[in-house]
């Protein structure tokens, strides 16, 4: 198989991965609108009401939304761009937030433990900080690595 | 480059379009423009003169509702005038935690769902001598959120008070539960 056929296959893997991510996760929160916006509201930075209330709401459903375009593939670049950005946020505000925790608890940075309202439960920081950042490159990848795959060959 | 922007801008319009829809259109979906989480005036004036304090233990919530311990929910939960409909227990958690389990005899008011059950749960509380909030315990805090809301439907402070253990503590400390 050649380079150009596998950069393909590897970026149709990690284009599905991702988009599985973002539907699962997105599915998870968006059954539970509830649940979603007390989390959300732990956070602190969402006001006023309509705010919060506004990304409780359609973060959800947003996050199907793009997962669901990285499956199928249209406009999946631009789709995984977007959660790039997006993820860059949630990733300040988990550390924000762990920091905030910190200083009222004195607890440890890694051993710290909350539920970040990302779908999953309650999560150990550290290990949430770090998988952000992998799905963060996974996003990049996505977004960005196919420019290469199309960079024009050498005539030899 | 540009292209991605461009992309990005529409993708982030449609999905917010498809998320304003789908939360409209969801029977879950929340109400953009209620302040789910109203800062009220706290009632501590009126709620603190039939509960005198005591030294160690806050007998009142952040919103001023009176706060009881188990001990004082099992004497409730035990008194004839329960039957009666004298003493009512509120379950301020939603449906899918009522149905789990909650303190038998309790009707459910979920806070953040006021429109399943207002009509008959707040026709009950206004007939009963006492009415006990509960919700999970511990920092939950949907039993407060519970009792500003009866308190708006019209149910006098006095009658209010809001078991602060709840579910948690009523489940450890060995007392019954019923399911639907």
């Amino acid at each position: 198989m050649n380079q150009i056929a596998s950069r393909s296959l590897t970026l149709l893997a990690a284009r599905w991965l991702l988009g599985a991510v973002f539907i699962v996760l997105g599915t998870m929160k968006a059954l539970d609108p509830v649940g979603f916006l007390k989390l959300a509201r732990e956070f602190d930075l969402l006001h006023p009401a309509w705010v919060l209330n506004a990304v409780a709401a359609v973060l959800p459903w947003f996050e199907v939304f793009c997962g669901l375009l990285l499956l199928l593939g249209w406009k999946a670049r631009a789709a995984a761009f977007v959660q790039g950005i997006a993820l860059i946020a949630f990733t300040l505000a988990i550390a924000w937030r762990a920091w905030t925790l910190r200083q009222q608890t004195g607890v440890a940075w890694c051993a710290l433990r909350f539920d970040c309202g990302c779908g999953t439960g309650e999560v150990a920081v550290c290990a949430k900080l770090l998988e952000n950042v992998g799905l963060l490159a996974l996003a990049a990848f996505v977004a960005f690595g196919d420019r290469a795959s199309r960079a024009p060959r050498s005539p030899h | 480059m540009a292209a991605l922007w461009q992309d990005a801008v529409g993708i982030t319009v449609a999905g917010l379009l498809v998320g304003l829809a789908a939360n409209a259109l969801s029977p879950r979906g929340l109400s953009l423009g209620r302040d789910y989480f109203p800062t009220s005036q706290p009632v501590a004036s009126r709620a603190s003169s039939s509960h005198p304090p005591t030294a160690a233990q806050p007998t009142t919530s952040k919103h001023g509702h009176a706060l009881i311990e188990h001990a004082e929910a099992a004497r409730l939960f035990a008194d004839p005038k329960r039957q009666h409909g004298r003493i009512l227990f509120i379950d301020a958690r939603n449906a899918d935690r009522f149905a789990e389990g909650h303190i038998p005899g309790a009707m459910r008011f979920d806070h953040y769902r006021p429109d399943e059950t207002a009509g008959e749960v707040v026709g009950l509380a206004l007939i009963a001598e006492r009415v006990v909030v509960y919700c999970n315990g511990g920092s939950c805090e949907d039993s407060e959120l519970v009792a500003n809301d009866l308190l708006g439907f019209g149910v006098p402070a006095e009658k209010l008070v809001i078991y602060k253990g709840g579910v948690a503590e009523w489940l450890a400390r060995g007392m019954p539960l019923e399911k639907p």
